[in-house]
């Protein structure tokens, strides 16, 4: 890919004139936005799985509430809401109680830094659509997805039982080493666009012509590094088939297990949060954000041009992405957990950590005006052959049971 | 600059409150969470200093990381997860207290004295220091040795510890 | 753009960097023990042939704005650490290979403890130093508790570990103020900043950073931990500790007065002056109770690390480099008789299985080459001409007289006093060796030595003989170490 000039090189300009009551009001705004956007979408989400899982396996999934069962996911929520409390005798009261928030703050805050949208024009002010453009996005995620592990590990802990304890231990430890991957296969792309920034990475991938669908757009420049983070991020979001925090043959329900009502529906939320905050970032690092053609046959500076249609191709990409996902759960039956942190820790991780490498001569290469023709192939056998090398390292089935 | 002041005595006192929570508490993993509020508090005070980078790698490393495997060290051994009195109380609590106080007179009377008249002054420049690229370049150009010395510690690191905690 | 790197100054540590990466791959995919080992003795030997290459080309060579200095202070250290390490490479053969402890993994991580030392003779700013520092003490957190199934040496492993996090906590918070103060961590900016008018915490920040290497060099009152560790860890190991990663912490505390703080006398001269005078006395004080030889020689470290401390202590009074070559000197003395006198006690424990000194009575007439080394080492230890720890003992004198003040002369007392304690229990192991009645009990026919110890304790005799008669080898080193080049 190319790199391209960044035309917002102080972040969002809606602060670029100090900050008043209205730049306040701007942000109070775009956060219920987001906040809406995020509940609305979990709420199609849930009904949207069910109907093709339903689908898939030859049943009509629920259909009684509203047209095609619609309303189903607010149906349930409402149910929840209104059941009784309870608190196991055992449980250590404040930390059973801020768990789940823990969890879906989290959740929510890893969404901020999504950029759903260009660029808006109100009045005198233009701001990103997008709720917070830090300079160090990419971190931000990653810290976000660090402090929801509290809200798994302390909701099993402070339940004060022990299959909560056993799948909060699995679900964190789980999350933990994913997010090795998952942050070494960002490093991929971060190689390529120069800037922790989200919003500079859909920059960097802005449409331009079709060629860009594969120059620009970094799913294929960084295939690899794409490939990683769908697999670490699938792991990290406890999404079948890595569903282990809720393995209902050894654990019952999971580290949840004793949450009920509304602070059950609350953690349900946040595990569907954090699967649509997820697939949004597959979908800003690697497959362009809210680019896409625009509309030719309207004006290019047009307001359909410049709000609705990045806003459409970014929910399109994501729908595509959540469908995927779906699909996953859909067909895949669960993997054992050993062999699950054996994927973890001895393929994704030094796979990210060659591919990261293989970028990084890619681009010194682009910097040098090397021959890329013969460079890149060569970067590929390498790091193919260092792979080799560490999996000959990795003991096999055999050596294990030696070992034990 | 009033904000910064309000902001950062806000800060100042929630991380206090917070490390004394760590110490009076009586059940290890409440004691942990203190500890994340402590170092959250931390992270916010190196964003008021425009240290955004370190900030964020200040969360990522010490409540992502650090604490999370505290806890899960807590919770894989045999370590008292509820309350437990007596157990973590080593009866010093007057002789800890002359003590820290005494750190803290000390402390405070020494610092106001070195840098009591100085002002941290805001401008494009301290910003710049803050950023991710400008952090990099420090740790690759200057820092390059002991930088490529950690990694050569944390290899050691890591055989050290797979050779204690395997079985043999 | 790209900043330029000589490659050359970083020599001895990429061989180094290479072996350690060499020897963990090597282990990953033999089962012959000795292949690993070898693998390490030839990269330690194979790491002189840069240091020797940067000594003939002699050049001063300063990297990173000063952060990184090789000159011949660093390279004559740097090559001490090399043999110090070496030499232990050659007690541990055997003693790692022989135990059902064996692991290749111990000389990855004594190599990359040795990786440190030698980047702590050339790191000249704080961040370096402390890198290395903690590249020297982490691993060794590992090897002190290498007998995992002894309680003794998990004991040893754990209080060495605390006391290290804690001193290196100290240290840090020290380091910080300093850097606060003195805006940068480069030790040329800190000495400008200590030559003008510094506010009272720069005191306090020199003070905790000085703590906490009186952890790492076992200076009484911090001292503690070090017997237990001594005792519990694998003999190689504490031969290793109590030689090369005690001096690694001198060099870094000498670096770091020399080139640092020295303006500021004030500040660092009491209590250098204090941890010396109590690590001589109450080292040598404990060392008398002793049964156990190696605790005896632990505190004896302790109180040799004592002895080291004086000259540095009176360095502000002491004219050119009369002080800093004394350390140096007695550093690499000191290395020799030390790391001679575990091989002995090692040599010994083969034979009678335990490490009490009544266990070595008539040691002499059932093992004679061996008794008479060990008494060599001891009697170098204690001072006696003509082997090389007279030689020590008098550049430390020297020093002290160079400096000529009250203070000075008070310390030296205390020195000289303390050198007749010292000999007391010296002399009594060499008593036990040589006059008493053997033990009931004591196994006398013994396998042979293993090669790699006696080659050990044969090098360490020759080294101790050579320099007590010939000093002016070390002295010129010494000289070396500290001219302009």
């Amino acid at each position: 890919m190319t790199r391209l000039a960044n035309p917002f090189p102080g972040g969002d300009p809606l602060f670029n004139h100090g900050l008043d009551l209205t730049v306040i009001g701007f942000v109070i705004v775009k956060t219920l936005i987001v906040f809406g956007l995020l509940l609305v979408s979990v709420l199609l989400y849930i009904w949207f799985m069910r109907k093709v899982i339903a689908d898939m396996q030859n049943r009509i999934g629920p259909d009684q509430a509203g047209p095609f069962g619609i309303l189903q996911t607010l149906a349930d929520g409402i149910k929840l809401f209104f059941k009784e409390h309870s608190t196991p005798a055992r449980a250590d009261r404040p930390v059973y109680l801020l768990a789940p928030f823990v969890s879906a703050l989290a959740a929510f805050l890893a969404f901020a830094i999504v950029p759903f949208g260009g660029i808006a024009r109100l009045g005198t002010h233009t701001t990103f659509l997008q709720l917070a453009d830090p300079p160090v996005g990419v971190l931000w995620l990653l810290a976000m997805s660090g402090i929801g592990v509290y809200g798994v590990m302390l909701a099993g802990w402070s339940s004060g039982s022990k299959y909560p304890l056993l799948g909060s231990v699995r679900a964190s430890a789980q999350v933990l080493s994913y997010e090795a991957a998952m942050g070494l296969s960002i490093v991929g792309v971060l190689v390529h666009t120069g800037t922790l920034s989200t919003r500079g990475i859909v920059l960097q991938q802005t449409w331009q012509n079709w060629h860009s669908f594969v120059s620009q757009w970094l799913w294929l420049p960084a295939i690899g590094a794409f490939v990683i983070f769908l697999i670490a991020a699938t792991a990290e979001t406890n999404h079948p088939p890595f569903d282990f925090s809720e393995a209902e043959e050894e654990l019952a329900g999971g580290y949840h297990i004793e949450y009920g009502g509304i602070r059950f529906a609350i953690f349900y939320l946040a595990e569907f949060m954090n699967m649509i905050t997820m697939s949004a970032i597959a979908v800003t690092l690697f497959l362009g954000g809210p680019s896409g053609p625009k509309l030719g046959f309207l004006n290019q500076g047009g307001w359909v041009n410049v709000w609705i249609v990045p806003v459409f191709w970014f929910l399109l990409k994501l729908w595509v992405v959540l469908y995927a996902t779906v699909w996953l759960r859909a067909s895949l039956p669960r993997l054992r957990y050993d062999l699950l942190m054996d994927l973890g820790w001895k393929v994704l991780i030094e796979a990210a950590f060659l591919w990261a490498m293989v970028t990084g001569v890619i681009v010194v290469g682009q910097d040098q005006h090397w021959n890329l023709w013969i460079v890149t192939p060569a970067a590929a056998v390498a790091a193919l052959l260092v792979y080799g090398f560490l999996m000959m390292c990795v003991p096999g089935k055999r050596e294990l049971e030696d070992i034990r | 600059m009033w904000e910064q002041q309000v902001a950062f005595w806000v800060l100042a006192v929630a991380m206090a409150a917070a490390a004394i929570g760590v110490v009076r508490s009586r059940n290890i993993v409440h004691a942990a969470l203190f500890l994340v509020v402590v170092l959250a508090g931390a992270a916010a005070q190196y964003i008021l200093l425009a240290a955004e980078f370190v900030a964020w790698v200040q969360v990522l490393i010490y409540i992502g990381a650090v604490v999370v495997l505290f806890l899960f060290g807590i919770m894989l051994t045999r370590a008292p997860m509820h309350d437990d009195a007596g157990a973590l109380d080593n009866d010093q609590r007057w002789g800890g207290l002359v003590v820290a106080l005494f750190v803290l007179g000390v402390l405070i009377a020494l610092l106001v004295n070195a840098f009591g008249g100085k002002k941290i002054h805001f401008s494009n420049a301290l910003v710049s220091l803050g950023r991710t690229s400008h952090v990099g370049t420090d740790i690759f150009r200057v820092f390059v040795v002991p930088f490529e010395v950690v990694s050569m510690l944390l290899l050691a690191a890591l055989v050290g510890a797979v050779v204690l905690a395997r079985k043999d | 753009m790209n900043p330029h790197v000589d490659f050359h100054a970083f020599a001895p540590e990429i061989v180094l960097t290479v072996t350690i990466v060499a020897v963990l791959i090597a282990d990953l995919f033999t089962d012959d023990s000795k292949l690993p080992a070898r693998i390490a003795a030839l990269g330690v030997l194979g790491s002189l042939v840069p240091v020797l290459t940067l000594a003939v080309d002699g050049q001063t060579r300063s990297l990173f704005g000063g952060a990184f200095v090789v000159d011949p202070f660093s390279l004559v250290l740097t090559g001490f650490f090399l043999v110090a390490g070496y030499v232990t490479l050659l007690l541990s053969f055997d003693y790692i290979g022989e135990g059902d402890y064996y692991q290749g993994e111990f000389y990855v991580l004594l190599l990359t403890s040795l990786l440190g030392m030698i980047v702590i003779s050339s790191a000249r700013d704080l961040i370096s130093i402390f890198v290395a520092l903690e590249t020297i003490t982490i691993p060794t957190f590992v090897l002190a508790g290498w007998r995992k199934h002894d309680t003794k040496s998990n004991e040893a492993s754990l209080k060495y570990f605390l006391i290290g996090v804690l001193s290196s906590a100290v240290m840090l918070y020290g380091m910080s103020l300093v850097f606060g103060l003195a805006n940068s961590t480069v030790l040329v900016d800190i000495h400008k900043y200590a030559s003008g008018h510094t506010p009272a915490l720069f005191a306090v920040a020199v003070f905790l950073t000085l703590v906490g290497f009186a952890f790492k060099v076992s200076a009484v009152p911090f001292h503690f931990w070090a017997p237990d560790t001594y005792e519990g860890a694998p003999t190689p190991v504490t031969a290793f500790l109590s030689v090369a990663s005690k001096a690694g912490g001198f060099v870094a505390l000498l670096t770091i007065v020399r080139l640092g703080f020295f303006p500021s006398g004030n500040s660092w001269q009491p209590i250098l002056w204090v941890l010396a005078a109590a690590s001589m006395t109450l080292g040598n004080l404990a060392a008398l109770r002793q049964t156990n030889i190696v605790r005896m020689l632990a505190y004896s470290s302790i109180a040799q690390g004592g002895f080291i401390l004086v000259p540095l202590a009176v360095a502000g009074d002491v004219r050119g480099n009369a002080a800093w070559q004394a350390v140096v000197i007695y550093i690499l003395i000191y290395g020799a008789m030390n790391l001679g006198a575990f091989a002995a006690v090692i040599a010994a424990a083969r034979r009678t299985r335990s490490a009490e000194i009544s266990r070595l009575a008539g040691f002499g007439r059932t093992n004679p080459a061996i008794a008479v080394m060990f008494s060599v080492f001891l009697f170098s230890l204690a001072g006696i001409p003509p082997l090389a720890g007279w030689f020590a003992k008098f550049v430390m004198f020297r020093a002290v007289f160079d400096a000529n003040t009250t203070v000075a002369v008070v310390l030296g007392v205390i020195a000289a006093v303390n050198s007749v304690i010292a000999f007391f229990y010296y002399s009594g192991v060499v008593r036990r060796l040589w006059f008493d009645e053997p033990a009931a009990g004591v196994e006398l026919s013994s396998p042979r030595l293993p090669v790699g110890l006696s080659a050990a304790m044969g090098l360490m005799t020759a080294v101790i003989l050579v320099v007590g008669v010939y000093p002016q080898f070390f002295a010129r080193l010494g000289e070396i170490a500290f001219q302009r080049g």
